[in-house]
């Protein structure tokens, strides 16, 4: 029964006209950026193609779970942070990274310095802008790591503000911190007139508490299949490509995101400087995901406080299989 | 497949129950007329969890409500903290000023033609505004807390109560009227034993379409930053974590509160309007 359910799931999600080029849609974290640019590479510059592979991708948005889309079998590989997709494993959707080509973590705290910030112990008694939907993780395993509660504004605790997707909260000085990511959020503080000087960053990667970011997840019974696992595999080969060209080439790589955002938010200047930025963060991954890395994101998650993300160590939640056979 | 049969059989069971009561000797009953619905509810719930884990839905997808009921037992007191955010201090507040205002705003725009001319159109417009772009903006003015979301409730409650008062307003007929004058009652006299009271039907249907509204308000305005809690901080948050039995649990939470707000909207609108001809025959 299970089985034919599955099919049924997977025969919606993919019901259209055979082509000779294996299908793979790949739902994004969120929207059409260079935060994203190597799989816009590399279906621009053909790599898919070559690679006999039909590559369909969706943009993600502040109302829209990966996690929840390739369950409904609305995709068949997704982009998503760590800390989410283990959450969701636990919960019953048991999803297997299978490449992380970003090495290292863009998420930090942004702070007024003016606000009298110099240290993470004064962060204590303040209030906190964060990204809730799975992006909160890090911050909670850091507060614990502090010792500071997340019970509102007092001593020995910090009132937290789920912040919604600009950054508004901090020049309005709502909050006295708030969450940025390197390559966009924080940039937009700076373009609302703001000088770095004014400004103090707390990278999680300095804080020990980085976790790993835009990974690729695929669900666990598929790689089963070995056409599946193959497929994967010049999927992933085609999507580092498309990385690695994109470390070199920022500037066309953020072109070719331009082209593809459909909405027409992006803007030029903005998509070259994150390019660079997360050229930073992919650079020392060839895509497969480090074990010592990912051991570190799971301890962290463990540790994560009063209200653990995950209550037991996960077990298969990663795999070199595509990896090992996409490098090879 | 076993667990399916059983959900066919069962609600052939439930259905069978059903039609044998409502044409039983007791179907006037008040505990049959409770009966049925009940029955009709827990078969429709039996169902879900037998097909649910019969055809081995992902729980991602649709948990069963056996899931539901742990997950919401389990977090009894986030949820009440959730719904003292969004229900009493969100909602409510929001429903009180902004249903008042309304009112007031109609009183007014009755006494001058002036207003009436100027305002309902201003009114229209301020129903218009869609809440995605309002509710943003309004948790920039008035900050992260539940202010912010009165507000948006504020906003969408407005319209649809100023519009069914004025219309209750205009209820009287001018032979009402003119007896009034006869008796040389003042605007307030002829206000409030006339025209109030011939306008409560409408004041009602008003009050129990914000009641709503006002709940659908408060709880998306929540997803556009709040504190971490609230009902719809929590629906949001937990969808991110794929903690689909809390999602439920707030869903349960909000219908719950919902369905009790209209309820005593609806138990007020009898009492004080029990004139009226929809209501003669309860009594």
């Amino acid at each position: 029964m299970k089985q034919t359910w599955i099919a049924a799931v997977a025969a919606l999600g993919l019901a259209s006209p055979a082509l000779a080029a294996d299908e793979v849609t790949l739902q994004l974290k969120w929207v059409t950026q260079a935060q994203f640019a190597g799989y816009y590479v590399a279906l621009e510059n053909g790599y898919y193609d070559e690679a006999d592979l039909d590559v369909t991708i969706l943009p993600g948005g502040p109302d829209i779970a990966p996690t929840q889309v390739i369950a409904g079998g609305g995709a068949d590989v997704i982009v998503e942070w760590m800390p989410a997709a283990l959450s969701a494993r636990e919960n019953g959707l048991p999803l297997v990274n299978i490449a992380q080509p970003f090495k290292s973590s863009g998420m930090m705290l942004t702070c007024w310095k003016d606000a009298g910030i110099s240290e993470p112990a004064d962060l204590d008694n303040r209030t906190l802008g964060v990204w809730f939907f799975g992006n909160e993780f890090p911050f909670l395993a850091w507060m614990s790591q502090l010792d500071i509660a997340t019970d509102g504004k007092a001593e020995g605790s910090v009132e937290v503000l789920k912040q919604g997707f600009n950054v508004d909260p901090l020049l309005q000085r709502q909050a006295d911190c708030i969450s940025t990511m390197t390559y966009n959020e924080y940039w937009q503080v700076i373009d609302a007139g703001v000088d770095p000087s004014e400004l103090i960053t707390f990278k999680y990667e300095d804080q020990g508490v980085a976790m790993l970011e835009d990974g690729l997840y695929v669900l666990e019974e598929n790689l089963e299949d070995p056409e599946y696992v193959d497929k994967m595999a010049r999927f992933v080969a085609a999507s580092m490509k498309g990385w690695k060209w994109a470390e070199e080439n920022p500037e066309d790589a953020a072109m070719i995101v331009l082209d593809y955002d459909e909405t027409g938010a992006q803007t030029e200047g903005h998509q070259i400087r994150m390019m660079g930025e997360v050229a930073k963060l992919t650079a020392g991954s060839n895509g497969a995901l480090d074990p010592a890395d990912y051991q570190r994101t799971v301890d962290t998650l463990l540790a994560g406080g009063s209200d653990p993300v995950i209550t037991k160590e996960p077990e298969g939640a990663w795999t070199h299989v595509i990896t090992d056979a996409a490098l090879d | 497949m076993t667990l399916v049969i059983f959900a066919v059989l069962l609600w052939v069971l439930g259905f069978g129950l059903n039609v044998m009561l409502a044409n039983g000797p007791a179907r006037d009953t008040g505990a049959v007329r409770l009966a049925v619905p009940l029955i009709f509810g827990l078969t429709i719930l039996g169902m879900w969890e037998l097909i649910v884990r019969g055809m081995q839905v992902s729980t991602v997808i649709l948990p069963p409500p056996s899931l539901i009921a742990a997950s919401f037992a389990e977090n009894l007191s986030t949820l009440w903290g959730d719904f003292v955010q969004t229900i009493l201090k969100g909602a409510l507040s929001g429903y009180i000023f902004g249903c008042g205002a309304a009112f007031l705003t109609a009183l007014l725009v009755d006494r001058s033609d002036y207003l009436r001319r100027g305002l309902l159109p201003l009114g229209n417009f301020m129903a218009a505004l869609p809440i995605v772009g309002t509710a943003p903006i309004l948790v920039m003015w008035f900050g992260f807390g539940w202010q912010s979301k009165a507000a948006v409730v504020v906003l969408m409650v407005y319209f649809p109560m100023l519009v069914n008062t004025v219309a209750g307003l205009s209820e009287t007929t001018a032979m009402q009227r003119d007896l009034m004058r006869t008796y040389a009652a003042t605007w307030g006299q002829t206000l409030w034993t006339l025209r109030l009271p011939a306008a409560l039907p409408f004041v009602f249907n008003g009050l129990k379409i914000c009641s709503t509204l006002a709940l659908i308000g408060a709880i998306v305005a929540e997803f556009f930053g709040s504190p971490t809690l609230g009902l719809g901080f929590r629906i949001s948050t937990s969808i991110g974590q794929l903690d689909l039995g809390m999602v439920w649990s707030a869903i349960l939470v909000s219908a719950l509160s919902g369905t009790a707000f209209y309820g005593l909207v609806a138990l007020a609108e009898r009492r004080m309007t029990f004139w009226h001809a929809s209501h003669r025959g309860d009594r």
